[in-house]
Parts: structure tokens; sequence; C-alpha cells
């Protein structure tokens, strides 16, 4: 059984009845020495140090509400990374930011490579591609990760960062493996036109559309 | 086993660097990259890009006095209840 799925069952309907004092101190003595973690996942998935405070705590609150249901208390940091990552993925079910995807099939056509290949930005490389990267700062890479719609960023960064595999973060975002495939396959090709788009708005490259 | 095209691979391409696939599947992608420069040219573009944005995904220093906050969040959280 691996850590994702060992925790699976107590994040479902988790809800308890109020934690006392008691509960509350076993709960901070397991919970937090997994907080420098949890804070570090959590600007990833969030962008700022502020958004990742908010989000830190709401998942301990959540945690603590739910922690009778925990069966396997050795699987807390696991359970606390779940109880997080779901929170923010869960966001883009109720905000309408998967329409800023577009056209599914236009998408899966777009090629940066080709675009660079076509548009030729820099005639003198001999490493047309590598050069075209070099141009962004990492500034306007991060606003690129994170313009993406939750659904996409969050598998990426989990792919990135905690380097999980297709079927953890299948586990741990409990949906379907060929739903992660998707999602980072989609990802990485809206990642690539918004640095195509920023690449424009730079004047790196032409500004006509294809 | 029947010879993929470009555009099936591409369909593909990042659960193959993910080194998602296993099976058939890898094996017939692996058969196409053998004989097609191009795709493998986009193979390692991608590689590149993925090594990119991974070093620069947001990190941030844990805030001082962050775990006495969190303490104060449940202490409220139990209080309310």
């Amino acid at each position: 059984m691996t850590e994702a799925e060992g925790v699976r069952s107590s994040t479902e309907g988790g809800i308890s009845a109020a934690p006392d004092i008691a509960v509350r101190h076993r709960f901070e003595q397991l919970a937090l020495p997994h907080l420098d973690r949890l804070f570090r996942l959590a600007v990833r998935l969030t962008g700022t140090v502020q958004d990742a405070e908010d989000l830190v705590q709401e998942t301990y609150v959540k945690a603590l509400r739910a922690f009778a249901a925990l069966r396997e208390s050795e699987a807390v940091g696991a359970w606390l990374r779940q109880i997080l990552t779901r929170l923010v993925f869960d966001r883009h079910r109720t905000e309408p930011r998967e329409m800023l995807v577009g056209d599914l099939e236009e998408l899966d056509r777009f090629s940066l490579y080709d675009l660079v290949w076509d548009e030729d930005p820099l005639p003198y490389s001999d490493n047309l591609h590598g050069d075209f990267l070099a141009q962004f700062d990492d500034e306007e890479v991060r606003r690129a990760l994170l313009a993406l719609p939750e659904a996409y960023r969050v598998p990426l960064v989990l792919l990135y960062a905690e380097e999980l595999s297709y079927r953890e973060m299948a586990e741990m975002l409990e949906v379907p493996l060929g739903t992660i495939m998707s999602r980072l396959h989609r990802g990485r090709k809206i990642l690539e036109r918004e640095l195509w788009e920023c690449a424009k708005r730079r004047g790196l490259v032409r500004s006509w559309d294809r | 086993m029947t010879p993929l095209t470009c555009d099936q691979v591409m369909k593909q391409f990042f659960a193959y660097l993910d080194r998602a696939l296993s099976g058939e599947p890898l094996d017939q992608i692996e058969e196409h990259l053998e004989e097609c420069l191009s795709c493998c040219d986009k193979l390692a573009f991608s590689r590149t890009v993925d090594a990119f944005v991974k070093a620069r995904v947001p990190e941030g220093k844990v805030p001082e006095g962050l775990e006495s906050r969190v303490r104060q969040a449940l202490e409220r959280a139990v209080g309310r209840e």
C-alpha cells in the first residue's frame, strides 16, 4: 500500500466532532514537524509567501478537524500534503479558469519548437531553441507557470518539484491516471503557449498570430 | 507492431518524457525515435523546457513566526467549535 492509499480513507468526508485541547496537542505534536516542507510546497503551488501561509493555515485547520479519522499517524506528512494539494487543485471546480485554456484541439497542435524554428528569431544562433529560452528572465517563467489553471499547474508542480509519478499523483488528487496524463500533456502545451505570448509581448518575435 | 506516425508520437510525447509508458506503447515510441530525427529534436527541446521551468518553480523561505501563527489558527479553530 502506498502512502497516498494509506491516507486516502481519512480525507474522505473526514469532518469529525469538535477537537478538544488534548486532541489539538496530539495533532500539533504529529503535524507541526511537517510545517517547513508543507510551506515550501505551498509556495510552489501558489507563487507567493502570503498565499502560501494562508494555504498552510487552512490546511492545518482542515486537518485538525479531520484528525480523528486519520488511521495511520506515521503517514501524517503525506496526508497533510494531500489536503494542501487538494485545496488548490479543487479550486478550479468553483472558478471558471478552465475557460482560459481555449480550444483543446488547437492547443494540442501547438508546438513551441515548430514556431521557434519557423520564426527563427535569432538568425545567427547555432543553438536556436536554447538561445530562445535563455532570453526569458526567471520571473517571466514563474509568471507563465502561475498563469496555468490549477487543474494543469498542480500536476506540473507535483512533477517538477515533488517528483511524483503519474500513479502517485492520481492517488493524491483522486483522479484517473489518464486525467493526469492529459493534464501534464496539455499543461506543458499551455506553458509553451504562454512563453510564446510572452516572447511576442517582449518583441522577441514578430507578433502576428499563426 | 504498427509503426507510429509523428502525430501519434506527439500524443504520448510527455508521458514518454516522464517515463510513464511501458510495454508496447513504449516500444513503439522508441522504434519511431530510432528513425525520426525531427521527433528526437522535439523531445530534446521539451526536456530542455522542462529543466528550464523546473529550475524556476517558485521558492520561498519559511517566514519567521509561522509555527506560532499556525498554532494560533488551530487554537481559534478549536475555540469556535
